[in-house]
């Protein structure tokens, strides 16, 4: 893309001591390069440009500063330069300690930089190892859990990280040990308003925290009492009877009549897939059932429109009122499945999704349709397929 | 000495030394009597510190006291000795007394900040098991202002804050000793619990809310079914209004006349606490007063539906007659029935096969104190009868 001459020339311009405007320009220039993919494959092969672009962030003109910071979350955003950034650059110390200063300004440019590292397991393993060295992942946690740590940055994206990190075990395990309190803090962030990303993340990060069937027990327990955050988002403002609301767990008794329900369908999705999850086990499943959070996905379904939710839902429904599997089926994530079961139910999966794709088609087209309410007949035949 | 004693083996005379306690008491010896007594009045043998040192009684305690809290030691080994000396008492659960000690051990002031976070924790402990909890929470919070990561400080204004039911506060202090001290479970313990306070906590106010919204909605319904049927409620400060004329200030004050409705029913005379009722299918039932000046008697019928007629309850209720009709006069078919205008001091004659409800609507009618009602005369009781109907009109409805 560009001759080693003009390499030089441009590191030259990089340089904390040249010229403003020069510096401005040739940062410009990077940005542009950076939005496009070629650009980003180029600069693998050009560290020394990325190191002089990582040093000018702490360039006292706040301009540069952030065209900089725009160009390593561009950068960031290509698994290829990974290795670079993280390796040669070693960018991570010093981004780590800037976010733990609750006057950086650029904290939240921080937060998305590190949660693009973190999505493909390799740079995540280094960025955990590095991040539990520098900083800690509870004081991590406690940052992004603090209102108002740092005035001039949200740190939002935090969340994504934590939902990235929580890919690998060593992760889920400390967000997750009982003798600690960490897990519990992310709770309430199920329901915050103010940031789809923040929620979603949350939401993401308990997901994952969910597939380990080990701890689900302790979850469901009043230790952590994961189950109302989950429920929450997804309950209604429509009036249950006093019997019904007694049932419920507590956080879910008595919703105001203004009561809204997550507005995203795909953290609404990830929602149900995690509620879904916490039935592997017996005693989930028991749990669940008890807590009546059949209730809560009965209205639910008659709320929901989006089709693959709908699906989601429906899932979980057959299992809160299916009866319990045979002895030796009852932990649904240890089960073996036969080769040829497991063929026919990933053709069944393939169909199903086209279906969904289908009615998805059919539903943009009947847009002005009145509400499909659904009836206690629909949900039965839900059960029979 | 010399001697002549018998047996002397030894020159030191220790022999007859020892002879003579055989016949000589030693100086203050203990009486043989009550020994135990006297032994416990010695300051080293004493079990237990007397509740007051007398200096009379007890000049060797004395002597220690002062020796212990010598005003010319430095303020730190002062404070020291008043600490251990409360957490003597506290050990003996004489928590009012070890609260004195270590407000005196604070009270010195002393530089060693180490001790005085530990009186104001140990403080804090006493307090809380006198039950001020408040004091206790404030002594907490001193000692974590003084020294942020004191472990027992933050447990005990955790603790605190769970008592005193100020649950987001206990989950403050909570995560804040997290902070410092990440695997401790007591904190962790009574953060769970503070957090299942507060959302029970917030489930109640949820709960409140909704019975009271109900409760308003069926006041609402049962104001707008007496305005609807165009019945007059009396108000006693403002004068009586119809229901058609002021719609308007209903639907503005119709909370303040709901007030009025429930505060009319409760300053009846009789305190009856019953109030009219809309049932299921959108009837009223009203509590009614059935008045028999002649012989200062009432009767109280609890719910009469507005649809149902004078006649049938009074049949009913003069079945047998009452024990007061001495003249065996109130016979149902001879009964009259009247409500008051007191407006107008104008009495109505009400046919008794009227509905409870036609009279209502009368439009000279007004329900005092939430509750109609009705007079009761027999028209056999002429004197009597003449007597009260001379100074009053009367119309027929």
């Amino acid at each position: 893309m560009l001759s080693e001459a003009e390499v030089s020339e441009l590191l030259q311009f990089l340089t904390p001591g040249a010229r403003p405007d020069v510096k401005g320009r040739a940062t410009d220039y990077m940005l542009g390069m950076s939005g496009h993919r070629d650009g980003c494959r180029f600069l693998r092969s050009a560290p020394d440009l990325i190191r002089c672009l990582f040093a000018l962030t702490s360039d006292p003109s706040i301009a540069i500063v952030k065209d900089c910071y725009h160009i390593l979350i561009n950068l960031s955003a290509d698994e290829t330069l990974h290795q670079v950034l993280v390796t040669e650059v070693q960018i991570l110390p010093v981004l780590l300690k800037n976010l733990q200063d609750p006057d950086y300004v650029f904290s939240d440019q921080i937060s998305s930089i590190l949660s693009n590292l973190t999505r493909h397991t390799p740079t995540c393993r280094t960025v955990l190892k590095v991040l539990q060295e520098k900083l800690g992942l509870a004081e991590l946690v406690q940052i992004f859990c603090t209102e108002g740590f740092n005035k001039k940055a949200k740190l939002h994206y935090l969340a994504p990280l934590l939902s990235n990190l929580t890919q690998l075990p060593e992760a889920r395990s400390f967000l997750m040990a009982p003798d600690r309190c960490v897990i519990q803090r992310l709770l309430p962030f199920t329901q915050y308003a103010a940031s789809v990303v923040r929620r979603g993340g949350v939401i993401g990060t308990l997901r994952n925290c969910c597939f380990d069937y080990t701890h689900h027990e302790w979850l469901l327990s009043d230790a952590v009492d994961i189950l109302p955050f989950l429920l929450l988002p997804l309950a209604g403002p429509e009036e249950l009877t006093e019997e019904e609301n007694e049932g419920l767990p507590v956080d879910l008794q008595y919703l105001p009549e203004d009561k809204q329900r997550e507005e995203d369908p795909d953290i609404r999705k990830m929602l149900l897939e995690t509620l879904l999850l916490l039935t592997a086990t017996k005693a989930g499943r028991l749990t669940l059932k008890e807590k009546n959070v059949y209730f809560i996905m009965r209205e639910f379904d008659r709320w929901e429109k989006d089709v693959h939710v709908s699906a989601a839902c429906e899932k979980l429904i057959q299992v809160l009122i299916g009866d319990e599997p045979e002895p030796g089926m009852e932990n649904l994530m240890e089960v073996e499945i036969p080769t040829d079961v497991e063929e026919k139910l990933k053709e069944a999966d393939a169909k199903e999704q086209e279906k969904l794709k289908q009615e998805e088609e059919e539903e943009e087209e009947k847009r002005k349709s009145s509400d499909a309410e659904r009836t206690e007949g629909e949900e039965q035949s839900g059960l029979m397929k | 000495m010399a001697s002549t004693a018998v047996h002397s083996d030894s020159d030191d005379g220790m022999d007859d030394f020892m002879d003579k306690f055989k016949t000589q008491r030693y100086r203050n010896a203990l009486s043989e009597n009550n020994w135990e007594e006297e032994f416990d009045k010695i300051p080293m043998f004493m079990k237990k510190a007397p509740e007051e040192i007398d200096p009379q009684k007890h000049p060797e305690l004395a002597c220690i006291q002062s020796i212990l809290h010598d005003e010319d030691r430095p303020p730190e080994e002062q404070a020291r000795v008043l600490k251990d000396e409360g957490n003597a008492f506290f050990k003996e659960k004489n928590y009012q007394k070890a609260v004195v000690s270590y407000s005196a051990g604070l009270k010195k002031k002393c530089g060693d900040q180490e001790l005085n976070v530990v009186l104001l924790t140990n403080r804090a402990a006493a307090h809380y098991y006198l039950g001020n909890i408040r004091s206790a929470l404030n002594d907490a919070a001193a000692a974590t202002r003084i020294k942020p990561d004191h472990l027992k400080a933050l447990i005990r204004g955790a603790q605190c804050c769970i008592d005193l039911r100020r649950f987001p506060e206990a989950l403050e202090w909570c995560d804040q000793g997290l902070r410092l001290h990440s695997t401790d479970t007591k904190l962790r313990e009574l953060r769970a619990s503070a957090d299942k306070h507060k959302r029970a906590a917030e489930r109640d106010a949820r709960k409140a809310k909704v019975k009271e919204k109900k409760m308003l909605g069926e006041k609402e319904a049962l104001l707008a079914a007496i305005n609807d049927r165009g019945i007059k409620l009396y108000q006693s400060v403002k004068p009586p209004q119809h229901g058609s004329d002021s719609e308007e200030e209903e639907e503005e004050s119709s909370s303040t006349r709901i007030a009025q409705l429930s505060l009319d029913g409760l300053s009846s005379k009789e305190l009856t606490g019953a109030q009219v009722v809309l049932d299921q299918q959108g009837s009223l039932h009203w509590p009614v007063l059935l008045l028999y000046p002649e012989h200062q008697q009432s009767d109280f019928i609890s719910a009469f539906h507005e649809h149902s007629c004078f006649v049938d309850h009074l049949t009913h209720m003069f079945e047998e007659l009452p024990p007061w009709d001495t003249d065996r006069k109130y016979l149902p078919r001879n009964l009259q029935l009247y409500f008051e205008d007191e407006g107008k001091e104008t009495l109505y004659q009400i046919h008794p096969e009227t509905s409870l409800l036609e009279v209502l609507q009368h439009k000279r009618f007004f329900v005092k104190a939430g509750t109609p009602s009705f007079i009761v005369l027999v028209r056999g009781s002429l004197s009597f009868w003449k007597q009260y109907l001379s100074g009053k009109k009367t119309e027929k409805l």
